[in-house]
């Protein structure tokens, strides 16, 4: 599904990642912890294509298809996506035609035609009944005036809609009460299926109670510096990152 | 022609298009309609212009769209239309279901006009007619209001306007249906017009106003268009102006308003076309408690020109006033916002809030903004604002990361950015319009 090689990566003259190798098969759930710092975010954001940062060695395969050399929306439909740690709030962008516009870019890409109104209005009452999501926020603008909760409760919405095949999940428990944390976790449980993967990346093992992941992966320095069961996440939070920065360094 | 600048130190040259506008007045005023009265107002007004010239950058008023070095000739006087080829145009706003009247080479053609069946209180005639009767109602009220009063736009129009639209609309009378004045420059080669319309609405009456400005052909037309308006106490006028011509039209456009107590006015003014326009708004409040909204959104590709010049006075107390103007810029455009709130000693309780917002395309686009308020009344609510910048990558990469094109997400993003202008316009039929002109604009773009 995702196979992540040798990759560098830097931001100017700062390098990020340092040669991080990972690979996720279909319907697997990895979760990435690592300290602050370790170059989390930036990977998620080099998958999504981000242009800010510069990858200076190393390939992205998503199902065999390097995607480094795509653009952010090639990316998305073939079928990644990322769901950010601060979801952007866009002015004036109702948040129905940006639904109808992401997923007509989806079906255009599948060669499909635009998505009718009604079947629109099919979908998006489904998608939202499925997930117990309000539709009431989807009458505003995209994010704007949602509250942090409903923020990460939208970016779940979208990938309900667009059905990747991997999902990155970008500290999507960062700033969520445990209710939230709760809903977002359900949509997400609700998504998992053999052919989809998710990346989880977190600070903390919490959200890895209500995601629970196949495989953890310690990330410092911008390398994988450990690898195990659901059980190291546990054994990060008793004992911290201390241990494993200091093996990395 | 020379003539001696008030220093004395040196000689001002006349440019070629001044000199033809010194030639053209004497040759055609015999020509122009009017009672003698008319005939020395519109001495007076060519007078003014003679003695100052085109405006030019040194010219406060004037120093973001030099005439003098921009205006390089003017067109010959525009000849009859072709009623065919003005007949054929299709309407600028489709389903409005306004009442058209098309004033086509700086006349007024009654045969396109939908002049039927008029609402009981509603007079429609033309200025020439009104002009050649010396009807002392319409000589008063081409008197400019204070803020207008040395413009040289204006007093060009006055020297040379040929005809345009008196609409009188009586006390009380609710008017559902828009009335359009739809001004058009036929012929293929390039003409000059000069249309003056005033439009009156009596105490407690509703109306709207549409005015369409668009050519037949993509000649180098030259138009200047004045539209004095009198809003009643109490009356409630939407004005609305599409400036939609071709980017080879030269556009000087001047709306004046006098808004009466207790009234609520809004204007709004989209700069769609022309290489060189300046859209003027000359405002003032006479009574209190009044409302007033001044807004436009401007759309400027290649290397057109576009200004927006705004002058509102809070003559009265209590009075509220909101400007919003929105301007999206590309390639080598350049657009210009000047906008003045004055709020004299006497207008205590005003509330005004002048915002303007330039959006960048491109690396050669330029905005130059110059808000000014100037307040003397020590009980008000001023403010004002003006921003520049391009479309935010992180809400680019975001539409991105969901699949959307570049193409596609910046279109929503630019119908989002005039949006905020555009949502405001009451008439929904010129709502609908304005959008599909933007997304059709956006579609020309060369991403």
């Amino acid at each position: 599904m995702l196979q992540i090689k040798n990759l560098h990566a830097r931001i100017g003259d700062r390098e990020i990642l340092k040669g991080l190798d990972l690979t996720v098969n279909a319907g697997e759930i990895h979760a990435i912890m690592g300290p602050n710092g370790a170059g989390k975010s930036t990977l998620s954001y080099i998958l999504a294509g981000k242009d800010d940062y510069e990858v200076t060695e190393g390939e992205v395969l998503l199902n065999g298809v390097n995607i480094l050399e795509m653009e952010p929306n090639e990316r998305a439909t073939a079928g990644l996506f990322l769901a950010f740690q601060y979801p952007i709030e866009i002015p004036g962008v109702a948040s129905m035609t940006f639904l109808r516009a992401a997923l007509n870019a989806h079906r255009k890409a599948r060669g499909e035609g635009e998505i009718s109104t009604p079947d629109f209005m099919r979908v998006i009452k489904e998608t939202s009944a499925k997930l117990n999501i309000s539709t009431e926020m989807l009458k505003r603008p995209v994010n704007v005036g949602f509250s942090g909760g409903e923020k990460k409760r939208n970016e779940v919405m979208q990938m309900a809609l667009l059905q990747p095949s991997i999902a990155i999940l970008d500290e999507t428990d960062s700033g969520l009460d445990i209710d939230a944390l709760k809903v977002v976790s359900d949509g997400v449980n609700a998504l998992r299926s053999p052919e989809r993967s998710f990346v989880v990346i977190t600070h903390y093992q919490r959200l890895l109670n209500y995601i629970v992941p196949d495989f953890v992966h310690v990330l410092s320095d911008g390398r994988i510096v450990a690898s195990g069961g659901k059980e190291l996440a546990l054994e990060l939070e008793k004992n911290g990152y201390a241990g494993f920065v200091q093996d990395a360094a | 022609m020379e003539t001696s600048d008030p220093m004395g130190t040196t000689t001002v040259l006349r440019t070629p298009a001044e000199e033809t506008l010194l030639k053209r007045y004497p040759a055609e005023k015999a020509s122009l309609p009017g009672a003698p009265a008319v005939a020395s107002l519109r001495d007076g007004a060519f007078a003014a212009f003679e003695k100052v010239g085109l405006p030019h950058r040194r010219v406060e008023a004037w120093k973001y769209t030099d005439l003098r070095a921009n205006l390089r000739t003017i067109a010959a006087p525009a000849g009859a239309p072709d009623h065919g080829r003005v007949q054929a145009l299709p309407p600028a706003v489709p389903g409005d279901g306004a009442r058209r009247i098309v004033v086509a080479n700086g006349r007024v053609l009654a045969d396109l006009s939908d002049l039927a069946g008029l609402e009981p209180g509603v007079s429609v005639r033309s200025l020439a007619d009104a002009l050649t009767h010396a009807d002392a109602a319409v000589l008063a009220a081409l008197e400019p209001i204070a803020e207008a009063a040395d413009n040289v736009a204006l007093a060009v129009n006055t020297a040379f306007m040929s005809d345009g639209v008196v609409v009188t609309i009586a006390d009380g009378v609710r008017l559902e249906r828009p009335i359009e004045i739809a001004h058009v420059t036929d012929g293929e080669t390039a003409a000059a017009t000069a249309v003056r319309n005033l439009v009156m609405v009596g105490a407690g009456a509703t109306a709207t106003v549409i005015e369409t400005v668009e050519s037949t052909s993509a000649a180098a037309h030259q138009s200047n268009i004045v539209t004095m308006m009198v809003v009643g106490d109490g009356a409630a006028v939407d004005h609305i102006r599409l400036q939609l011509e071709p980017f080879e039209a030269v556009s000087l456009t001047t709306l004046t308003v006098s808004i009466g107590a207790n009234a609520r006015f809004e204007t709004f003014n989209a700069a769609l076309g022309a290489g060189l326009a300046r859209a003027q708004v000359f405002a003032r409040f006479t009574g209190a408690a009044a409302t007033g909204a001044f807004r436009g959104a401007t759309l400027l590709s290649g290397r057109r020109h576009a200004d927006t010049t705004l002058v509102v006075t809070h003559d009265a107390e209590g009075c509220e006033s909101r400007e919003l103007y929105k301007a999206v810029v590309d390639d080598e455009a350049k657009s210009v916002f000047q906008g003045r709130i004055n709020v004299p000693a006497h207008a205590q309780k005003t509330d005004a809030r002048m915002m303007t917002a330039s959006l960048l395309l491109s690396d050669g686009a330029e905005a130059y903004a110059k808000p000014e308020l100037e307040i003397f009344a020590d009980d008000v609510q001023c403010g004002h604002g003006a921003t520049c910048g391009a479309l935010d990558d992180d809400l680019l990469f975001y539409m991105l990361a969901r699949g959307i094109s570049k193409t596609e997400a910046e279109k929503l993003l630019i119908i989002a950015y005039l949006g905020e202008a555009i949502d405001e316009v009451h008439n929904e039929a010129v709502r609908e319009m304005l959008i599909h002109r933007i997304e059709a604009w956006l579609g020309k773009r060369v991403g």
